[in-house]
């Protein structure tokens, strides 16, 4: 079979800053933040107070009735991937097994891909059943294994286990073809969208779903981040300006929780039932940074490489790029060296294309982050319109992207969507406008 | 290839101790677990990472399932390039594993619930004053599963695309058949796989205990892991890492590599039915067998062995039994179908890629590794398990086949080179 055509035909989008993909890119082309102070848990013995919190959430809204017995068993990684999961499909118009309708497409041909990171088991949760095994002030494992353990529920484990994002999806929603759950921190989505895309292409889907969710948004999460020295811990008194990528003043990361979820389809199938088509994927790449496990030393995976291969995977050179959609974790050093990498790959073209990072609306999302950097590409291309880069004021020294503050409408018929993990690893996907 | 596992910290250990029916599994040397349900593991035994990489001391912080990685990752290139000797450019070499979490601080994790405790939950701001004092930043870091890809793209120089998946049990075959992919379509010229996985600590046991999964045949502990016998009752949790090198036909080829077998078809499903079990009708299992088969371009008749997931739960090995039948029909009882696990344990993550090492050894070697302790039949499981005794046999195209909780189904098929 010839490799077929991958389009996007549904987003799905969960972070701070707007739920759903209209309401989301609509917040964020008017310059809105999400970023809030921390009202999950007590964050007042961190130093950073800060976070893209989602409020009012929980994943009941998005699952058939039959199954919001099992939003118990989900941690809140896995609801706020299961609501990207439902968003996306109903804005691509598929009909699942989650609708009260036959499904519109062979369960053995629908894919999943839902990229996750380390989840941490509530703490109340977990020491509720631990302070049953206390001896003499001190956990006694002996106590655990005789009764304490009893005191957790039988499913615990399953309710953090990383591959349970996509398990759940692919139950409600029926998805019997290959299923992956990719855990490479921040790049974990668009290797997600690259692989999945390559499903449909070769014929082993139809369709499939792609993105990740994370919530790094709890005491573990904040206090790994903080441990590593990424955070910003300087604008607790204003949080809607504290994540501020590539500006003078970025001064750290602001974790958020959020998804992105994308449904990739043959473009024929697409064609064939009247779907709105976002964009299509015709080039990604990755790389990775052999360095990158010494995590104290600030790296961006040789994200040059993964942009130079995602570009000539799609056939174009950056003069013919219209958007540019960075990562900005907006950690100093990093946004430096992210800057240098678009250089490195683009040339003299990085600083003059357009270019645009979410985090300051929505914080960093982790494994969440591509997804949504995805689809905030394929609401570019859709809308022909450069969305703004919230907090943006001026370039730092050494990070001469050509970003915005305010939405301007363009001629965009690529862009490119890059990536990097603490850890060493670098994607890049491009995305093209489609025109009959 | 390379493997660091319960039986020993290379391959030919391992294949001697397999052929010879003897047991990875024992008493749970890691942490006191005597009075857990399930007492016992099958542990990586004297592991000593300087005795397999040059510069431990660079990957000093690595978690234990990433020390096993670097070993088996250095053992399986040293295979592919000995002395270098046709290493491909670094940008063309890419990694794809499916590889677990790091080793949870247990003991600093578990103080801290302790001693901010208050009042029926968890004081966050006492806590946080204690988790600053506790918590090492290494540790905590190396605990996000990708960290695994990247001490290896350190330790052997990669720069090429590099994935972690966690797919459970299902981890490293798809990482394996993904692998495949990437060569494929042209993306590298070598791929780096497999996977690496330790859970053996007490949150991961007791995960598995109050799931009741794991066999609790703490007075039997050498035969407890007993795929398809009718009084099998759980798997026992093994950890360790084993890493293939895969590389491009024509590359390996012109450079006249020694090429050890040749991946043939990948095939994979969801069940997509509950998050506690499996489909009973093993659809998604047969789903995925088939899926491999047409990827090769075969028929049930041209597989010589099964490897099977065979972990020794009254559910898998029932439901896989029954997706064997539904794929291979009449040939489902001339094929012989054998579970590695009953002496490895569970590698969880690293199942796939262990097994995968002892197909290509099958292949090898002609003969074919037993399920140990399978004494009492099961009217319901009643292929031909080759019990107990390796068997030698023709054997050129080898299947495997892994199936993640959740009900994520891979199968990868390998043939005999030349």
């Amino acid at each position: 079979m010839a490799d077929r055509r991958v389009v996007v035909t549904g987003l799905g989008v969960v972070t701070a800053v707007g739920v759903g993909a209209e309401e989301y890119w609509t917040a964020l082309c008017e310059g809105r933040s999400g970023v809030k102070p921390i009202s999950r848990f007590d964050a007042s013995g961190f130093s950073s107070r800060v976070g893209g919190e989602l409020a009012d959430f929980s994943a009941r809204k998005y699952v058939p009735r039959s199954y919001r017995k099992s939003v118990k068993v989900m941690a809140r990684d896995i609801e706020i991937a299961v609501a990207a999961a439902d968003l996306s499909f109903r804005h691509a118009g598929i009909t699942t097994r989650a609708a009260d309708a036959e499904m519109d497409i062979d369960p053995k041909r629908l894919g999943c891909n839902v990229g996750a990171g380390l989840m941490c088991t509530d703490l109340d949760e977990l020491g509720g059943a631990v302070n049953t095994a206390v001896v003499d002030g001190r956990f006694d494992l002996k106590a655990w294994g005789r009764q304490g353990m009893e005191n957790l529920t039988p499913l615990w484990l399953l309710k953090y286990l990383p591959n349970m994002l996509a398990c759940h999806v692919t139950i409600i929603h029926g998805c019997e073809g290959p299923s992956n759950n990719i855990t490479c921190g921040d790049v974990s989505g668009h290797l997600g969208v690259a692989e999945s895309a390559d499903w449909v292409r070769r014929g082993e889907a139809d369709v499939a779903i792609a993105g990740g969710a994370e919530s790094k948004l709890n005491p573990m999460g904040l206090l790994r981040q903080s441990l590593l020295g990424r955070l910003c811990t300087e604008r607790n008194d204003a949080p809607a300006e504290a994540c501020r990528p590539f500006d003078a003043e970025h001064c750290g990361a602001v974790v958020g929780e959020g998804s992105g979820m994308i449904v990739l389809e043959d473009l024929d199938r697409a064609l064939a039932r009247g779907a709105t088509i976002y964009a299509e994927v015709v080039g990604a790449g990755a790389a990775c940074d052999p360095k990158g496990f010494e995590v104290t030393r600030p790296s961006v995976g040789s994200l040059d490489l993964a942009v130079k291969k995602a570009l000539t995977a799609a056939g174009v050179g950056p003069e013919d790029l219209g958007l540019l959609v960075a990562h900005g974790t907006a950690v100093p050093e990093e946004d430096r060296l992210e800057a240098a990498a678009w250089g490195e790959a683009l040339g003299d073209r990085a600083a003059q294309v357009p270019a645009a990072a979410v985090t300051g609306a929505t914080g960093l999302l982790f494994a969440g982050a591509g997804g949504v950097e995805l689809a905030t590409a394929a609401l570019a291309l859709k809308n022909q319109t450069v969305p703004p880069t919230v907090n943006f004021g001026g370039a730092d020294e050494g990070c001469s992207l050509a970003l915005g503050r305010e939405a301007r409408s363009a001629e965009i018929e690529y862009v490119v969507s890059g990536a990097f993990a603490t850890g060493g690893q670098s994607a890049a996907c491009v995305l093209k406008r489609y025109e009959p | 290839m390379g493997t660091v596992n319960p039986l020993g910290h290379d391959v030919e250990t391992t294949w001697s101790a397999l052929l010879a029916g003897r047991s990875g599994i024992g008493p749970n040397g890691l942490f006191d677990a005597s009075t857990f349900p399930s007492s016992f593991c099958a542990q990586v035994k004297d592991y000593d990472l300087a005795s397999q990489i040059e510069d431990a001391e660079e990957h000093r912080h690595a978690g234990r399932q990433c020390r096993f990685a670097l070993g088996a990752a250095r053992q399986a290139w040293a295979q592919a390039f000995p002395n270098g000797a046709g290493e491909p450019d670094r940008t063309r070499v890419g990694l794809y594993l499916g590889s677990g979490e790091g080793s949870l601080d247990f003991d600093n994790f578990t103080s801290l619930m302790v001693d901010a405790w208050q009042d029926g939950r968890v004081d966050i701001a006492r806590w946080a004053e204690l988790a600053f004092q506790r918590m090492d930043l290494h540790r905590e870091a190396e605990q996000e599963s990708n960290m695994v890809v990247s001490h290896l793209a350190g330790e052997l120089g990669v720069r090429g695309p590099a994935y972690n998946i966690l797919t459970a049990c299902a981890a490293s075959t798809q990482a394996m058949g993904e692998a495949a992919w990437m060569i494929r379509r042209g993306d590298c010229d070598a791929v780096v796989t497999g996977g690496a996985h330790s859970m053996i600590h007490p949150y991961g046991v007791t995960g598995f205990i109050r799931l009741s999964a794991l066999s609790r045949r703490n007075d039997e502990i050498e035969t407890s892991s007993r795929p398809f016998d009718l009084t099998r009752d759980g798997f026992v949790l093994g950890e360790g890492s084993s890493i293939l090198v895969f590389e491009d036909y024509e590359y390996a080829q012109r450079r006249g590599a020694k090429i050890l077998a040749e991946v043939i078809g990948y095939g994979a499903s969801a069940d997509a039915f509950r998050i506690t079990d499996q489909d009973p009708e093993g659809d998604g299992a047969a789903t995925a067998m088939r899926a491999a088969l047409k990827d090769a371009g075969l028929g049930p008749e041209d597989i010589d062995y099964v490897s099977a997931h065979g972990t020794g739960t009254k559910q898998n090995d029932q439901v896989e039994t029954r997706a064997v039948k539904a794929v291979f029909g009449a040939r489902a009882y001339e094929v012989p179908v054998s579970s590695v696990k009953s002496m490895l344990g569970h590698l969880i993550a690293a199942a796939g890629a262990t097994e995968l090492i002892t197909c290509i050894l099958a292949m090898r070697d002609q003969v074919l590794p037993p399920t140990t302790n399978y004494r009492v039949p099961d009217p319901d499981c009643d292929l031909d398990y080759v019990p107990n005794e390796p068997r030698e046999a023709d054997v050129n195209i080898c299947m495997s086949n892994s199936f993640g909780f959740g009900g994520q189904n891979n199968t990868m098929i390998i043939r005999r080179p030349g």
